[in-house]
Order: structure tokens, then sequence, then C-alpha cells
């Protein structure tokens, strides 16, 4: 466990930023990078840091989108979730009887979490005697790194065949049964939060976690129109990666250990560029959707050069080698490799004279040499 | 009343009246804008006289007549469960003339409590909310009327349901005694009817009320005697634990609100 101390200090005395199901899904994203491990342990304010460091994150999601995205939850959710009971009994054969609902967004007018939170524990222990069937916005916790963070499915969780199932609203259409996979591999990760949360509940409640669905169901719009749609997801995957992932979580100490003792990120402080530099990151493009400090850190990888800036693809393609222009030299022969590198080297050559064949064969013949016919030859022989 | 006999005159009068709404409006005093806003209308429709001749043909019911808690309580009777907003402004528009404006609807609650709670009982009745049947406290966006048996009033978890297919019915008979081929109509039900196993029988978007009735009847069977159950022991303990105003507009957990929030300080999403 890592030393509350070390957390404040890295902190620079802030308070901790808590997580939620978007942080948590996120740091399944990218499990090797140090930094963000570090700075998501300690509860550091990563888009504070970014903006102090002159790289604000412009993104947050569009107001367009969560506006879109309420509206569609409240159609789906309105007349004691009419819609969803439907979904439910046409798809997934809920019976007719089964229609209790119970509004967990505020509790005797009040809507704090604990409050909240001790309501969904004490309703979810009720269904586990056969109570109960949607509850609406319930909300659960989860220990990250030694801090509760706190989760709102932003569904429910039902009862259908003695188990529970998380079901999330999702405003992205599915047409003709295909959805866009980058949105349903987030709400799978983030769907999949949800599930160890509630399976964590109910260890604390002594009963079987097995009793929490692996299956969630993913209730989208349908094709071109407003009518819902529900999906069964299976995130055992995500479940798994997100296990080991918050297992990891708590070894940071180890990474912190490596690290100087006056090491922090405080705000106020002039040597905090060093400071973030000081813990190594693993950029790739996919930080940009899910990582405040993408902008600080694809800047960083770009003034060194790296591969990574290229694509996963690319920098496990071109596995130790870690600068494009070692790359590039490798490629022309200016550079011997060492015994470890030969191999990716002859690689690299291969891919450098068919490019150089395919511009010649192309200016040979005429037509316009464009890059993009060049470059094609590549990754088929790289 | 105003009666400027030349159009240059009514204009500048015109540019006066609006000035005047924008000030009464930036001031917050929203009686006074009202005011304003009809003298404005009357201003403009005389110079539409002045300038483009004989007034047209005259226009139907005033909007703003009836006021908003009249319309809501007709919505109500009519629906005669507790309901949200946004079906009682549906209902309302589907089978009465004109429409309830959205944004009156979300202070409504407050109003008629504040106004309960400075001269209790001097209206015949209340706009208030549904209390939840465990803790007594008012559910989350449900209107009902004061003048309602305390049973009515009061939601447990089945609840949601049996109003559900209550207020189909109530909506169903009601169409059936007149137009029924009215497309807001036809609309409503069909929200209705696309969420009751059976109710939906013809082609999709056209609902007989005959059929809609039936079959939220037959649901409205199963869960009927559960849900009555525990509507009236929830009932029987507001009357016991409650006073008037708690009756009304519910029980809340302030302590614990204020307990809480001081923990909560730091936390923001």
């Amino acid at each position: 466990m890592m030393h509350d101390s070390d957390m404040q200090r890295l902190r620079g005395g802030a308070t901790p930023r808590n997580h939620d199901a978007r942080t948590i899904a996120a740091l399944t994203a990218n499990p090797g990078c140090a930094r963000r491990g570090v700075m998501d342990a300690a509860g550091v304010d990563k888009d504070a840091v970014a903006r102090r460091l002159g790289f604000p994150a412009p993104f947050g999601q569009s107001q367009f989108a969560i506006t879109r995205g309420n509206a569609f939850e409240a159609q789906v959710k309105a007349d004691g979730c009419a819609e969803l009971l439907t979904l439910l009994r046409d798809r997934l054969g809920l019976d007719v009887p089964e229609v209790a609902y119970d509004d967990l967004e505020v509790v005797g007018g009040n809507e704090s979490r604990e409050v909240r939170h001790a309501r969904t524990r004490r309703l979810v222990e009720r269904a586990l005697g056969g109570e109960g069937t949607l509850f609406d916005h319930p909300l659960l916790r989860l220990e990250i790194a030694g801090q509760t963070a706190y989760l709102e499915p932003d569904v429910i969780a039902f009862q259908l065949g003695g188990r529970f199932h998380i079901i999330e609203i999702k405003s992205f259409a599915v047409i003709d049964g295909q959805a866009e996979p980058e949105q349903v591999a987030a709400a799978a990760r983030q769907s999949a939060v949800y599930v160890l949360a509630l399976r964590r509940l109910l260890e604390e409640l002594g009963a079987d976690p097995g009793r929490v669905s692996h299956e969630v169901f993913l209730v989208c719009p349908e094709n071109f129109s407003n009518r819902p749609a529900a999906t069964p997801l299976d995130v055992r995957p995500q479940l798994a990666v997100l296990e080991r992932q918050l297992a990891r979580l708590t070894r940071v100490d180890q990474i912190v250990g490596g690290l100087p003792d006056d090491l922090t990120f405080d705000l106020e402080d002039a040597a905090l560029p060093e400071a973030v530099r000081t813990v190594d990151a693993r950029y790739a493009p996919e930080c940009m959707a899910t990582c405040e400090m993408a902008f600080f850190c694809r800047d960083e990888a770009r003034a060194c050069g790296a591969t990574a800036t290229l694509g996963k693809a690319v920098r496990d393609d071109l596995g130790g080698v870690d600068a494009i222009g070692t790359a590039l030299a490798l490629a022309d022969g200016s550079l011997t490799p060492s015994a470890d590198l030969a191999e990716t080297a002859e690689r690299l050559r291969t891919a450098a004279r068919l490019r150089r064949e395919a511009l010649a064969a192309a200016t040979a013949a005429g037509g316009p040499a464009t890059a993009e016919s060049a470059y094609a030859v590549i990754p088929a022989t790289a | 009343m105003i009666d400027a006999p030349t159009p240059d005159a009514l204009e500048a009068h015109i540019g006066d009246l609006r000035a005047a709404v924008r000030r009464a409006i930036a001031s917050g005093d929203r009686e006074a804008a009202r005011v304003l806003r009809s003298r404005l209308r009357q201003a403009e429709e005389a110079w539409d006289r002045a300038v483009l001749g004989s007034p047209g043909p005259p226009e139907e019911a005033p909007r703003g007549l009836v006021p908003v808690r009249e319309q809501v309580h007709q919505a109500l009777t009519l629906l005669e469960v507790p309901a949200a907003p946004r079906l009682i402004s549906s209902v309302y528009a589907a089978f009465f003339p004109g429409e309830i404006p959205n944004a009156r609807l979300t202070s409504l609650r407050r109003d008629e409590e504040r106004s309960f709670r400075t001269a209790p009982y001097a209206r015949p009745f209340y706009l208030c909310a549904a209390l939840t049947a465990d803790l007594l406290s008012p559910a989350r966006g449900l209107l009902t009327v004061s003048t309602w048996p305390a049973a009515r009033r009061v939601v447990g978890p089945l609840s949601a349901r049996t109003d559900f297919l209550t207020a189909a019915i109530r909506l169903a008979e009601h169409a059936g005694r007149g137009e029924t081929g009215d497309p807001g109509v036809q609309r409503l039900l069909w929200r209705f009817a696309a969420n009751i196993p059976g109710a939906a029988e013809g082609s999709v978007g056209t609902v007989d009320p005959a059929v809609l009735a039936g079959a939220a009847r037959a649901e409205l069977d199963v869960h009927q005697e559960a849900d009555r159950r525990e509507r009236d022991r929830a009932a029987e303990r507001a009357l016991a634990r409650l006073d008037d105003a708690g009756r009304l507009f519910g029980n809340r957990l302030r302590a614990v609100r204020r307990a809480a929030g001081e923990s909560d300080t730091e936390i923001e999403r």
C-alpha cells in the first residue's frame, strides 16, 4: 500500500481527486503508463496539472452529447421505466409481475452520497431475498488504491432469474445490429467497473458475488429511430483486465519507491514540468481520448521522436527501437544494429528498399509518386 | 387602455413598453412584466389596426387565461394518479385547449408548498408531492392533488407501474368517449399502448382505446393487490406520523443532508 504521506506529498497538499467509472475504465486502457498510474493513485488533479504545464486538455464530453444522452435516458426510464420493461419482457423474458421500480437518485429529498449508498446497500440486501426489480441510479462504492470511489451505474441493476444485471443506457445508435466498436468497447469497460463494484457489495453482504452477471445489457437507440433496443454484452475480458489493473494499482508503491523522495506535483511548484517528466509515461495516440495529460505526453514523445507517436502497432513492430530517428538510420544503413536489433533492422531495410523501388517504378511509369502508394507497401512487409 | 391615434405615436409607445418589459424582467418582477407584456400586445394590435386595416379573425382562446395550477389540476383530475410534469403537459396538450408552459411546471410544487405553509388550507386544493412509501419523503418529479385520498398520493415500488396502467385506462376511456382520431390523442395513447402487452394489436401508431383499456386492466390485475396493500400501510403511517404540511409535501431528511453535506464539500464531479 502506498503511504498516505507519500500521496499527500505528491498531490502537493491538494485534496484528492475522486475516481469515477470513466477514470477507472481508463486505467485499463494504458496499463504500462507509470505516470498515469502514480498520478491516479495519488489522486492528483491531472487536468489542473496539464493546464499548469500549458497543455490544457480541450476535451470533456460535448454538451450536445450529454444532452442527447440524458434525453434518451429519460425517455427509456419514463413512467417507471415503461420502455425498458417492454424491452426486457420481449427480449429477455422478464416475468410480468416483475415491475418493481426503486428510485435511488434521491433518498428522502436528500442527494448525499453516503445516504444514497446506504440505501442502495439496503435495497440490494433486500433484493437478494427476491424483492425489487429495477433500481434507478443506485450508488455503488469501490476502493481504488485506498480511496473510496462512488460509482453511479448510469442505470440500473435488476434482477432476472435471481441474478443482478447491469443495464447501461447509451445514446449512440445500433444500426442493423452494429454499433461503433470503440463506443461499445468504452461502454463495456465502464459497465465492467459497475459489475465489479456490485460484486464487491455482494461480498460485503456475505452473498455469492457470482450472482452479479458478467453479462450487461446495453440499451441503445435502434437504427435511425429513437426506439430503444437491448444488446447483451459479455464483459468478462474487461473484468479480467480491470481486476489485474486494480491489483497492480496497489503496487504503485514500488514505482513511487524508485522516485526521488521530494517529488511533488504541487501546482505552485516551479519545478512541476521536471517533476512530471521524472515519472515515465507511455504515450500512445489512444491516450488522447482518455487522459488529461495526453497533450503534454504527446508533445514530450514528439520532441524525442518516440515511435509511439505513430501508434501502438508501429511501436510494437519496432520493438526495442524507441526513436524514429534510430529507425530511419537503421533503415538506410547508416547505423549498424546491435545483435538484438538485427532482425528489426533487416525488416526496416527491406521496407526501405521496397519503398524506394515503388517510388522509382511510379516515377518511371510517369504516374504521380504519392507518398500513400509508397507507404502502402510497408505494412505488408515490415 | 391605450388608444394612440397615429402609427408614429403608437410605435414610440411600443418602444417604451418593450424597454419597460425588459427592465421588469431584469429586476425579476415577473408580475409587472406580465402586465406590461399584455399592454404591449394591445398596443401592437392597435398598431396593426391603424396600419394594416381591419383586424383579422378573432384569435382562439387567448393563452394564459387558465392559471397553470388549474391546467395541471385538470390534467391530474383526468389521470387520477401521481404523474410527472412531462406526462401532465402531454395529457393537457392532447385533451384540453392550449398548452402548459413547461418552465412554470418546475417551480410549481415549491410555490404551492410555500403558499400552504403561509396560509394553510386557504385554497380549495394544492398541487403537492407524491410520498415514497418507505420514507414518506417527496418522490422525485411526481405531482398529485391534495384532495386525493392519502393512499393514492403514496407511491411504493410497484406504484410506478400500476399508475402507468391506471393512467392508460383513464385516458383510453376518456378518449373513447370523444374523438379518437385526433393525432395528438393517438400519439399519447400510443405511448402507453407500445409498452403494455397486448395493447398494440393494430397497425403501428394506431390505438383502439377499448383494446388499450382491456390490456391495461389485464396487467393491472397482476400488480394491483400487492400495490394497494403497500400504499394503504404507508398512508396509515403518514396519517399517524406527519403533520398537515408533511402529509402533503413530504418529510425530508434535512439533518442528514446537512451532516452529510459537510463531509461532502471536497467532492465534485
